[in-house]
């Protein structure tokens, strides 16, 4: 889905070859092999926690590499349709194009559930460029990590990336789940608490009571974070889990620590807006347009001003489709609703439901 | 020589058609997965395969069968790549796969014309506006005079010469259609218009040729003129072929033309009910559904272009109960059968020819 900078192999013989072709047969050769795609193969699995999975991957050489705190787009096919969801790595590129992510299953999610229940090793999945400016700060300071559920992941790559130096500044990581057994990385964390004096581990339950080594009992608030993290004018402060936990956090801490940086993840909300504005986003030509609800989008784009190519008006011709990077889009023809980012939506039988960003 | 019996249609008889015709659209791509994926999957395979095979068999030139049977197969794979993978995959059949190897708006397949020139010329002007006279280029392809409807000239005397040159350079006529040559002699179309609009198809020509008739040859070293002429086997034979499925499509004897001011305001049941006089099937088997790139349900494909066309011959059966019911012909006959009323309208309206009536969709 995703293509890299061509390298200069690829620059000398690409008037020679057809990357289809090319693939085709590089992968009787070696399943990862590709023209300009990164395909990565599951090289190891092991559950790590109740309903998580982690899977170390190795990519080809069309990866370019990733920061700690940076994501990146997983695509496996379900049911001969290619799906695409964002995950935090979380840890450090141990050798060149290895990875691992930890997978949180999400119940009815598509590929959450693929990926936890029938991916296998040997499997292949392609991936993008790696992405996101979350990132450790340049210089050693003090560290406050908040993460919430599945949000441990970009902060495990933090954790990862800091103890392979030695753990250079004092750092603390409070992670909240609902139970203890949800905890991923628990015997990892904890063993880097008792290596690492300037590492402090504090594992937050909702749902139950403190009972182990380094738990406590009890979600984020003033006096819980006053008590752990106390001198926040001078610590580097991150979070990452559902939107209301990060909006909670923002409050809390946002104002007085020396800087805040935050990603939130929101499970697949799916508001429907047949009437009202939705906010559309040309993604190529980096427009923001507010348009009509269910109406065509073609039309009305045209009402814009924006003349996208367009040719039968009904749906059969294809010349006006483009890529859906995200959002809700119905199908006027059929009344079908799409959730699902697609290579090729025909906006002028389509609908938009949701703000949405087009390839355009 | 007609012999179908079509009932006019009220306009809301005509709704109802389409209506029923839609459903069966909703309730196929809902079905739509798995299946599909693997099936064009192997169509891909298949290509490949043929075409390594041929290819490989074309050095044998010291044994002419094997040598002949690389051309074929090679013909074979360039069929395949062009019908039941090319033109499906270029329609967005396979778009829901989201592979960007088969991807509708990116695709290119091995043959001289470019597969944009394609998406507007087949894709959007032919099959929106199929056998609308003026309106779709693939009506005799501006060489040809096949309906009564097309006003006769003195040059259309020796069409069926025209036809046979059509059939054998058939890529090429496809290749050039979009650049409407005619509007540059009369000087409709500037000479800079005309260089830019050929620019990317010179590209593609260029690349083709290379590839066929020098890249492979010289390969062969001493066998550059047997795998060259093999080469040239394998397009002729892409080339009859394909021209043959394509002009039993829309030219037989029971195929409709239709007037301009028949699509003013025109309604999703009336554009169903001018796919279906416009389009003629061929009954045969799976063989023959397969290297027609489905074609061969050329009705079902006008009416759902963007489904996958391995699902047209199950399709058929309900499409043919449907038309039944609304009382209208259902086009079919065999390949020869279709081919040769083709030929009948080739030689036939070469002469001065006249309307027998003017068809019409609905009822007054």
């Amino acid at each position: 889905m995703t293509t890299t900078a061509p390298t200069a192999f690829n620059r000398l013989l690409a008037p020679l070859v057809s990357p289809p072709i090319f693939d085709f047969w590089a992968a009787k050769l070696s399943p990862t092999l590709s023209w300009q795609r990164v395909l990565a193969r599951v090289v190891a699995r092991r559950t790590e926690a109740e309903g998580a999975v982690t899977l170390e991957l190795q990519a080809n050489r069309q990866f370019s590499g990733f920061a700690p705190g940076q994501h990146v787009n997983v695509t496996a096919e379900v049911n001969g349709r290619s799906v695409t969801r964002s995950y935090s790595f979380t840890g450090i590129e141990a050798a060149k194009g290895r990875i691992s992510l930890t997978i949180k299953q999400v119940t009815g999610g598509k590929l959450s559930t693929q990926l936890c229940q029938h991916t296998e090793m040997g499997d292949v999945l392609e991936l993008s460029a790696a992405f996101g400016d979350m990132a450790l700060p340049a210089a050693p300071q003090p560290l406050l990590l908040l993460a919430a559920g599945s949000g441990i992941t970009p902060m495990m790559s933090f954790v990862r990336a800091l103890a392979a130096r030695g753990m250079p500044s004092s750092c603390t990581l409070i992670y909240w789940a609902k139970t203890r057994q949800e905890i991923c990385f628990a015997a990892e964390l904890k063993t880097l608490a008792a290596e690492h004096s300037n590492f402090t581990l504090h594992l937050a339950l909702t749902r139950q009571q403190a009972a182990g080594a380094y738990e406590i009992a009890g979600r984020a608030s003033a006096e819980l974070l006053n008590a752990l993290a106390p001198e926040l004018q001078a610590t580097a402060t991150y979070a990452c889990g559902p939107s209301d936990f990060v909006q909670s956090l923002a409050g809390l801490v946002g104002e007085r620590a020396y800087s805040f940086a935050a990603e939130a993840f929101t499970p697949a909300a799916r508001p429907m807006a047949a009437t009202g504005t939705v906010r559309v986003t040309l993604a190529a030509s980096q427009r923001v347009l507010e348009l009509p609800a269910g109406q065509p989008l073609l039309t009305a784009l045209e009402a814009q001003g924006i003349t996208p190519p367009s040719g039968c008006r009904m749906g059969i011709c294809n010349t006006c489709a483009c890529g859906k990077l995200s959002g809700t889009s119905q199908n006027l023809n059929t009344g079908s609703t799409s959730f699902e980012p697609e290579s090729a939506l025909r906006i002028c039988i389509s609908a938009a439901t949701s703000d949405l960003v087009l390839d355009l | 020589m007609s012999n179908k019996q079509n009932r006019p249609l009220s306009t809301q008889e005509q709704d109802q058609f389409g209506a029923e015709l839609d459903a069966l659209r909703v309730r196929t791509t809902a079905d739509i997965g798995a299946v599909d994926a693997r099936y064009i999957r192997r169509v891909v395979k298949a290509v490949r395969y043929t075409e390594v095979l041929g290819r490989g068999l074309l050095y044998c030139w010291f044994l002419p069968p094997l040598w002949l049977l690389g051309a074929v197969l090679l013909g074979i794979s360039k069929i395949l790549d062009n019908m039941e993978l090319g033109h499906n995959v270029i329609h967005g059949q396979y778009d829901f796969m989201r592979d960007p190897h088969l991807n509708g708006k990116t695709f290119e397949w091995d043959i001289v014309g470019t597969s944009e020139n394609w998406r507007t010329s087949h894709n959007f002007k032919h099959h929106t506006y199929t056998n609308v006279r003026g309106m779709d280029a693939d009506i005799g392809y501006g060489l040809l005079r096949l309906f009564p409807e097309q006003r006769w000239r003195p040059f259309y005397l020796l069409q069926p010469l025209y036809a046979l040159l059509l059939a054998v350079y058939f890529q090429w006529g496809v290749a050039i259609q979009e650049l409407e040559l005619g509007k540059v002699f009369t000087g409709k179309k500037s000479k800079e218009e005309f260089k830019k609009e050929f620019a990317p198809l010179g590209k593609k020509i260029r690349r083709q040729l290379l590839k066929d008739y020098l890249f492979f040859p010289l390969l062969g070293g001493p066998l550059f003129l047997p795998i060259l002429c093999g080469n040239l086997i394998a397009n002729g034979i892409r080339n009859l072929w394909t021209y043959t499925i394509i002009f039993c499509g829309h030219f037989t004897a029971d195929a409709e033309v239709f007037p301009k001011a028949s699509i003013i305001n025109e309604s999703r049941g009336h554009w169903y009910l001018r796919q279906l006089r416009g389009s003629s099937n061929l009954k045969g088997g799976k063989l023959l559904h397969i290297m027609s790139g489905n074609l061969s349900h050329q009705i079902e494909h006008h009416f759902f272009p963007d489904i996958p066309a391995r699902r047209y011959a199950a399709l058929s059966v309900e499409v043919r109960e449907i038309c039944a019911r609304y009382g209208q012909h259902y086009n079919v006959g065999s390949l020869t059968s279709q081919f040769s009323q083709v030929l009948w309208r080739i030689f036939r309206h070469a002469f001065p020819s006249r309307m027998a009536g003017i068809p019409t969709l609905s009822a007054a």
